[in-house]
């Protein structure tokens, strides 16, 4: 009876001890992604969210396009549906793929911190993709969401230096809303403060919803009727705004979005929309590729072409390959079109022929 | 064969010269349960009024809600017959969002470009809604089979459907957001273009108050003939004066809505109409999204009382296998339910989607919570064969109340969930409470 | 008089003939044969499990016979759903009532087989009408038409089930154990209009546990022991003593030995 028990023991701790040291010694070790070269070099991408149109559009297709054409293998981890939770189960899952580099588009800044950590004691290389996290060992890829913030609230204060103002913010559970909001603020502070401008309302939007921002501006403006402009924390918000304003087609409400969304980029070159602060996630996504590739060389971040030092949100020291979001109004319309991010037809649908550069 | 004298049935009333609330409820017949619903609204009403300094009750509040619950109502309708006959359905918000994706696309790109009928060519919103309407049938069908006649469990089946369809609604679209609609299908989610005028308002208003003189004049004809007991005739009288105010009150609110000016001064200006001192006037009487609502909850409660389809509903609900031993085709019964369901949200989707002037594949995310709260409010429980659809519809009001005049009143967000939830739980405490306190037979 | 009109004056009411039934692998009726005749009450009597439930169920299409034979007025009929055997004037009063709580006297009494108007719309008005009618004459004290059946008490809710098959123009009823959850003058109720149905000429499958009841109200007593028939007799011919041995034991009157006999004491 033992006997036999022993040899099951030993039995199970073999197996075990196979299993683990196979892990180990494969390409995920310490140390091991040195010299593996960009053929076989797998990149691992955890994505927040696909239920915008950038990321399975432009995002996605630019890392992976990217990536395999440096003759790496590109993974993706799924779709988070921006919670936290699941992102940590699907990094874990990739970082059980035997990936070489990571690739993180965080849901959350500071719990995904343990998720990092794992990737990088496991010797694997992280890049921060286009949303905040604290964590000075990773490259930081990313459109400054605060910047985002100051750019909105910048294009709509330029045309409207005073009057009621509407905040429509993104999903309360979230982080983005509230560094948007940050980056709103360091330009309002100073108009607010003088009184130029008075922020009547501003409401956080669950699951960053159009038909429910529609309803709560609908409420918004029953409760104050005259607004003269309203800065919506993305696109899709900013479409339920212009129907609760019955379509603002003569443009009276001053409306500012980001995303790039075509609906409101049309909606800019109509004339109803102010800005969309526009990242172009074509560039982002292709730069991410080939940083990832260059990494699976070496894995030293500091390494990697274009980086630059400089400082996470939290005053860490860091590196980072920064791309400036670009505010797309009525001027600069042309952008866009060059950069292959929308049809001509799609952008001009409705709008007189020459009434806007670009249409 | 008439019985000598109607014999009065209300054991409980008390003996002449002693007026009870309770026997005056007896007399009139009305469901104390949709009078608790009513009473409900009125208090709600009434509170946030107060608190947002007559903002609430005002007839621009007012129109705006009657719009904004109009999606969750359409759909709670349908609901309340899957709830009643002990199941469940959690994919109409997916269900909502594909049939609104198609039925966008439909508009923009597929008609105009197919058919070379260009945009808004006069027929292209009937297409789309024939459509979008016939695929959500289609969908509800396949959850009605699987669970009819395949025999999964209802929870199982349209949560399955929900992912599933969330997901071909994202794949659909690659995440684009799709739009403008056609300006025709426009008009089926309101504003002041989609909604009716006084005239017509007034004309609905005619027709509904005849209706309800018609149906009391009718039951009572139809109760002498057979020789039942009838109302006193005062308590008709009541009843049809109140109702008929209560439909006159409404439309006279929605008319007291007027167009914004900018919008009338277009109008003016369009039609040659010369602008007296202060703008010119256009009331916006009652939304289409709002006439369409109230006619399917019409529709349906008809379905529910007065065919045998509703009928059996409501005997699968209270004991499946008596239904099944009195012959009833109760796979049937069942599978139709669910074709129902899928073709109001249909509905609901068109209502979204005109209103909102786009179709975006997030529409809907989490609906359903918000009808089966509509539903379950209004009294509709889960043990099967109880259920109202009018305590539905109004369980819809309720909720959209308080989100809507929460929000008025700039209540901390965090503040908002946690009122909305401590009232459903006390909605529906209050009306268990009452209902375990009543007599047995009347 | 023709041989048809012989054949058919000497038909029984029912014939179940060779009747098996299996559910899960189990045969809870084995090779039954049983037969009930115009204005006769036939007691079906067993233990629990002995099959006589499952052998009304096959009669009533609450679930088809596996092999055999049923016969109404000397035809083969095939009884394959409850609408089939309503269709044959076969009217069931099930142990559980088979009500619907929440619906009304009048809702249960024409349940799937509603009374419409023109359109096609259920005329409610009919249908209570009818239902007073038909009550009238079982319960004459029985007011609540617009009540949900839930708030009824046994008795009345029994009254409905009854009311259901009388107003049908049964010519076969099934009832099955009608008074176990009903007190005594409710019980005395039920039992003159058992002999009122049987003055009317309706032939009916009495199942009960009560000796008492079956030995007041039948004319025959067929005994199942363990899904198989031990034996019809004729009331006037046995105890209940002996109708109690073939119940436990299973054994015909005359096989039944002393012993066996004083060990059911």
């Amino acid at each position: 009876m033992f006997v036999r028990k022993s040899v099951a023991l030993v039995a199970i701790a073999a197996v075990l001890v196979a299993a683990c040291s196979n892990n180990a010694g494969s390409s995920s070790g310490p140390g091991s992604s040195s010299g593996t070269g960009t053929a076989n070099c797998k990149v691992g991408v955890a994505w927040a969210t696909s239920q915008e149109e950038r990321y399975k559009l432009r995002d996605e297709p630019a890392v992976k396009g990217a990536v395999e054409a440096g003759g790496g293998t590109y993974l993706s981890g799924g779709d988070a549906q921006n919670k936290a939770d699941i992102q940590a189960t699907q990094i874990a899952t990739l970082l059980a793929s035997n990936i070489n580099v990571l690739v993180i588009n965080a849901v959350d800044p500071v719990a995904v911190l343990p998720s990092m950590q794992a990737a990088i004691d496991a010797g694997i290389p992280v890049i921060a993709y286009d949303r905040e996290l604290e964590n000075a060992k990773a490259l930081f890829l990313t459109h400054d969401n605060v910047l985002v913030g100051h750019m909105i609230a910048d294009a709509v204060t330029k045309v409207q230096p005073t009057g009621n103002y509407v905040i429509i913010k993104g999903d309360k559970t979230q982080t983005n809303p509230i560094f948007l909001r940050n980056g709103m603020e360091e330009v309002l502070k100073p108009l607010t403060d003088s009184g130029a401008i008075k922020i009547v309302a501003e409401e956080f939007t669950p699951d960053w919803k159009a038909e429910a921002a529609q309803t709560e501006m609908e409420n918004i403006l029953t409760a104050h009727p005259d607004v003269n402009a309203v800065l919506s924390e993305n696109d899709n918000m900013a479409t339920g705004v212009t129907a609760a304003l019955g379509g603002n087609a003569d443009g009276k409400v001053k409306i500012g979005g980001q995303d790039g969304d075509t609906f409101a980029l049309n909606r800019v070159a109509l004339g109803t929309q102010v800005v969309s602060v526009w990242k172009n996630s074509i560039e982002l996504g292709q730069a991410a590729g080939k940083a990832a590739l260059e990494l699976c060389k070496n894995p030293d971040i500091t390494k990697v072409t274009g980086a630059k030092a400089s400082k996470t949100a939290g005053g860490l020291d860091s590196y980072s390959l920064l791309l400036n979001p670009v505010p797309i109004t009525k001027d600069n319309l042309q952008v866009v079109l060059d950069a292959n991010w929308i049809t001509k037809d799609v952008l001009c649908k409705g709008v007189t022929a020459g009434s806007v550069a670009g249409c | 064969m008439a019985e000598a004298t109607p014999v009065t049935e209300k054991t409980s009333a008390p003996a002449a010269g002693q007026r009870s609330v309770r026997s005056l409820l007896a007399s009139l017949e009305i469901d104390t349960r949709l009078l608790g619903m009513i009473a409900a609204t009125v208090v709600v009403w009434v509170v946030f009024n107060f608190a947002s300094d007559g903002l609430f009750l005002s007839p621009r509040n007012l129109w705006n809600l009657s719009v904004q619950s109009a999606a969750v109502g359409i759909m709670t309708t349908g609901m309340v017959m899957i709830i009643v006959s002990r199941n469940i359905d959690l994919s109409i918000g997916s269900i909502l969002a594909i049939t609104a994706l198609v039925m966008a696309l439909l508009q923009t790109e597929w008609l105009p470009n197919a058919l070379g009928l260009g945009l808004n060519s006069p027929f292209i919103w009937i297409i789309a809604l024939v459509i979008g309407i016939a695929l959500g049938a289609l969908i509800g069908g396949l959850n009605g089979f699987l669970v009819a006649y395949a025999g999964i469990p209802s929870f199982v089946v349209t949560l399955g459907a929900m992912l599933i369809w969330r997901g071909a609604s994202f794949g659909l679209v690659s995440g684009r957001t799709i739009g403008p609609l056609d300006l025709t299908f426009q008009l089926i989610g309101g504003g002041p273009k989609g909604s009716l005028g006084d005239s017509l308002s007034w004309l609905v208003a005619a027709i509904a108050i005849a209706l309800i003189a018609y149906g009391l004049i009718a039951s009572r004809r139809r109760r002498r003939r057979y020789g039942f007991p009838v109302r006193p005739v005062w308590a008709d009288v009541t009843l049809g004066v109140v109702a008929s105010l209560i439909v006159a009150g409404a439309v006279w609110v929605a008319n007291s809505y007027p167009w914004p000016p900018g919008l009338a001064k277009e109008y003016a200006q369009a039609h040659g109409i010369p602008e007296p001192p202060g703008g010119l006037v256009i009331p916006t009487g009652i939304a289409i999204p709002v006439l369409i609502a109230i006619g399917l909850a019409v529709a349906m409660t008809f379905l529910a009382n007065r065919r045998r389809f509703g009928r059996y509903v409501f005997a699968i609900g209270g004991n499946p296998e008596a239904a099944e031993l009195a012959g009833i085709n109760t796979k049937r019964t069942i599978m139709k339910t669910f074709v129902l369901m899928g073709m109001l949200a249909a509905a609901a989707a068109a209502v979204t989607s005109a209103r909102l002037n786009a179709a975006t594949n997030g529409l809907g995310t989490g609906i359903e919570l918000q009808v089966i709260a509509a539903a379950v409010i209004g009294g509709t429980s889960f043990a099967g064969g109880i259920g109202t659809i009018a305590g539905g519809v109004l369980g819809a009001v309720v909720i959209q109340s308080l989100q809507s005049g929460m929000v008025l009143i700039s209540v901390p967000t965090a503040l908002q969930d946690i009122v909305i939830g401590i009232v459903l739980v006390a909605a529906v405490g209050f009306d268990t409470f009452v209902n375990r306190r009543k007599p047995g037979v009347r | 008089m023709t041989a048809a009109a012989v054949t058919a004056i000497q038909a029984p009411l029912v014939e179940m003939r060779n009747i098996s039934v299996s559910f899960g692998g189990v045969r809870a009726v084995h090779d039954v044969t049983i037969d009930l005749r115009p204005g006769e009450v036939i007691g079906l009597v067993g233990g629990n499990g002995a099959g006589k439930s499952t052998l009304m169920r096959a009669l009533s299409g609450a679930h088809k016979a596996d092999s055999g034979e049923i016969l109404i007025d000397g035809n083969v009929v095939t009884i394959a759903n409850p609408r089939d055997a309503k269709a044959l004037a076969i009217e069931t009063i099930y142990q559980t009532l088979a009500l619907a709580d929440n619906l009304s006297a009048p809702d249960n009494m024409f349940l799937g087989r509603e009374l419409v108007s023109g359109v096609g719309s259920l005329d409610d008005s009919a249908m209570e009408s009818a239902t007073r009618n038909v009550m009238g004459r079982l319960n004459p004290n029985f007011k609540a038409f617009t009540q949900p059946v839930r708030r009824l008490s046994g008795g009345q809710r029994q009254a409905v089930a009854i009311a259901r098959a009388v107003h049908f123009n049964a010519r076969i009823i099934i009832m099955d154990e009608p008074t176990a959850a009903l007190g005594p003058a409710e019980t005395a109720q039920v039992r003159n209009l058992i002999r009122q149905l049987k003055n009317e000429g309706i032939g009916i499958f009495l199942v009960s546990h009560d000796i008492h009841d079956v030995f007041d109200l039948s004319d025959r007593i067929s005994v199942m022991y363990h899904g198989r028939l031990v034996d019809t007799v004729n009331k006037a011919d046995v105890q209940p003593d002996d109708v109690l041995g073939m119940i436990i034991l299973g054994k015909k009157p005359g096989e039944v030995t002393k012993s066996e006999l004083d060990s059911l004491r």
